[in-house]
């Protein structure tokens, strides 16, 4: 089995809340001083359903990253976890690319790997969650796919994938190649072992570039984006607090059914 | 399985200084960092008096992050409503002497540690070391869960909550009364409102230490830190006075930042982070013993820090040490002899630098700050001395000699005073 895992970095989970901050005029989340991203925990359960189906099968998975910064530190931690190769995909025309150009260049990095049974992805990335590229990324393949999945497993030259819905599973059986993306239904990842984390930071990753793919810049980043954000800033909620009395209770209620009233929907 | 000329157990100041020294020298290095990367896990005020770290990295701040320089250096006497201060200025124009750097560690060490894998070693995040390998008395390397990491020698960078140092029987679990406890806060300001408030130009930077009511009297302080962008604000206090007294360290803090002379500094800050952490104080008393058969122990977890009153520096002694050690490591692969005896060359060189030197001119301070007179008795008497001599009530004034005799009067005993200085002279 030849597997290919998408991966991309996000903003720590545990980070505090108080150091997350956006820059409404560039629409650009600022970068947290100080706080390394880290693997999208939906990718690394995509590691994790690769690491599973090659200790049943054996093969070879390749981890791949469309990230800019911190792309080296997440490669590294899914080869800590067992992945084979990793490949970082880097390159000043790839960035702004939106959900689709992501796609776009991750299936002609597919296609350039060339061998490949199963190309996992998170179900999301938990920055946008927006949950579109690995479906995209099918659609550019022209293979199947099914997103959600909480467990996978190959038997006979079949896929068969146990997809999360709203009050259970359902089951799908498929040929291959297949993409498949992958919920926190499943499990958990694993905890790279030290040799693993040891051997991850001697591990040479190649870039591929722009040019490396034979891309035109003008089908990626900026102005191949098929949506645009419009505007970016952070909710701050606001309440106030008034207490309402009155002689006895009776009124007390009374003057607060007329302020429920007048609240505006 | 691969076998390392040297495993470091931490990456902060000692063992990125230890690391870096090592694999310059072409060593084959092992850092182990517990937090999930170098810098993660520590608690820092702080300013980095920087002359070893400019001998390791020289002129480090042209490219590591440092937040400010410092320019501005104040020490206040707080009594519940009042401060008195000493406020030194010194813009360093001339380029005579270094200044200090205000630094926030987890961005700091980070640079650290990558200078460290730029030199050749390899920094494994997320991985806590728990045990030795050994063989007869030696230690041969370090064990993470069930994983062995075999290495000629280990240097112990791991800080001041070291279990590993008392599991290698270099020392003993260490005591309250040896260890102060800080805890702190950044607050997020606008950097024109903190160059405002703080009168600094461009990245001019101000540390701002303050000392009695800010720990109701007990032994310790309390320190304001300009960031960049923020402050760090926090108290450091003797832990076994924390016990005796039964207060809380955070409960000081509360009362620090609430102080009026404080609170002005401070106000609108947003709360960025927590954290508390122990520092140990005892200087050369609390020392464990430096090295054995295949170890050697520095920075914080060896309690290479000095503490003066008037100083606290234990970056800068951890950079020098991590250097020692280091080097002692070399040596020790050159004769391939990893034993005691050979890696003695470490403690003589902490002797010939001012590690060993400082902390052994000040082994009397740590003793001397322990006088809860100087964080009680003096700061009171000396607002109220300024409070007498300023303020008007009508009535004609009096020989200012007069003031100062009256407002000592009850206060303390000329045998104290006396005793107190000489033992000030002693310390200091």
């Amino acid at each position: 089995m030849e597997i290919i895992v998408c991966i991309k970095p996000v903003l720590d989970p545990d980070m505090p809340p108080a150091k997350f901050s956006v820059d409404s005029k560039t629409n650009r989340v600022i970068p947290p001083e100080g706080m390394p991203l880290v693997i999208n925990p939906y990718d690394a359960l995509a590691v994790e359903a690769a690491l599973k189906i090659k200790e049943a099968k054996g093969g070879k998975i390749t981890a791949v990253t469309l990230a800019g910064s911190f792309a080296t530190e997440i490669l590294r931690k899914a080869v800590a976890m067992g992945a084979d190769e990793a490949i970082n995909i880097n390159d000043p025309a790839f960035e702004d690319s939106d959900t689709f150009s992501t796609a776009f260049i991750l299936a002609e990095v597919v296609k350039k790997i060339g061998k490949y049974d199963l190309v996992l992805c998170g179900r999301q990335a938990a920055d946008w969650d927006n949950g579109v590229v690995g479906s995209v990324i099918a659609e550019y393949l022209n293979i199947p796919s099914v997103i959600r999945a909480k467990g996978i497993v190959v038997t006979n030259g079949k896929l068969r994938v146990e997809r999360v819905v709203a009050n259970g599973f359902e089951i799908y059986e498929m040929g291959l190649p297949a993409v498949v993306t992958l919920s926190s239904e499943m499990g958990q990842a694993r905890i790279p072992t030290g040799w693993g984390i040891i051997n991850a930071v001697k591990k040479k990753i190649p870039v591929w570039t722009c040019s490396d793919l034979g891309l035109d810049p003008v089908r990626v980043g900026k102005t191949a984006a098929r949506n645009s954000l419009v505007k970016l800033y952070t909710f701050s909620p606001s309440r106030s607090c008034e207490m309402i009395t009155g002689k006895d209770d009776k009124e007390a209620a009374g003057k607060l059914a007329e302020k429920i009233m007048d609240i505006k929907p | 399985m691969e076998n390392f000329d040297a495993i470091v157990v931490g990456a902060g100041p000692a063992g990125c200084a230890a690391a870096y020294t090592m694999a310059k020298a072409g060593l084959n290095v092992l850092v182990l960092e517990r937090g999930k990367y170098a810098g993660a896990k520590n608690t820092w005020g702080g300013a980095l008096f920087g002359s070893a770290m400019n001998e390791v990295f020289p002129e480090f701040w042209k490219e590591a992050p440092v937040e400010r320089s410092v320019s501005r250096h104040a020490i206040s006497f707080l009594t519940k409503d009042a401060c008195l201060s000493v406020d030194y200025k010194d813009s360093h124009s001339d380029g005579s002497s270094t200044p200090g750097f205000i630094i926030l560690r987890a961005k700091f060490d980070q640079w650290m540690a990558g200078k460290v894998e730029k030199a050749g070693a390899i920094i494994a995040a997320g991985l806590e070391v728990d045990d030795f390998i050994r063989e007869g008395k030696a230690i041969r390397g370090v064990k993470v869960g069930g994983e062995e990491f075999p290495a000629n020698v280990v240097i112990l960078a791991d800080g001041v909550n070291s279990l590993l140092a008392v599991k290698a029987g270099l020392r003993g679990e260490f005591k309250a009364k040896d260890l102060k406890q800080g805890v702190k806060e950044v607050l997020r300001l606008p950097r024109e409102v903190i160059e405002d408030r703080f009168n600094l130009r461009g990245t001019d930077g101000a540390v701002m230490e303050f000392v009695g009511h800010c720990t109701l009297g007990l032994p310790g302080g309390g320190f304001i830190y300009t960031n960049l962008d923020s402050l760090s604000v926090g108290v450091v206090v003797q832990l076994s006075a924390l016990l005796e007294k039964r207060v809380k360290a955070s409960e000081l803090l509360e009362e620090f930042k609430a102080h009026p002379a404080v609170q002005s500094l401070i106000r609108g800050g947003e709360l960025l982070e927590y954290s508390a952490h122990l520092i140990p104080v005892s200087g050369i008393s609390m020392m464990p013993k430096l090295f054995a058969d295949g170890i050697m122990i520095t920075g914080d977890a060896a309690a290479m820090v000095l503490g003066t009153g008037l100083i606290l520096e234990g970056a800068n002694f951890a950079v020098a040490a991590g250097v020692a050690a280091g080097n002692a490591a070399i040596r020790a692969r050159e004769k391939n002899d990893y034993s005691s005896a050979a890696l003695q060359s470490y403690e003589q060189a902490l002797k010939d630098t001012f590690v060993l030197k400082d902390l052994n001119t000040f082994r009397e301070a740590p003793h001397f700050l322990e006088n809860e007179r100087i964080y009680n008795a003096y700061p009171q008497w000396a607002c109220d001395l300024m409070s007498r001599i300023f303020c008007s009530n009508g009535k004609p004034r009096k020989n200012t000699f007069q003031v100062v005799r009256e407002s000592m009067k009850g206060r303390f005993n000329i045998m104290q005073l006396f005793s107190d200085f000489m033992r000030a002279r002693r310390a200091m």
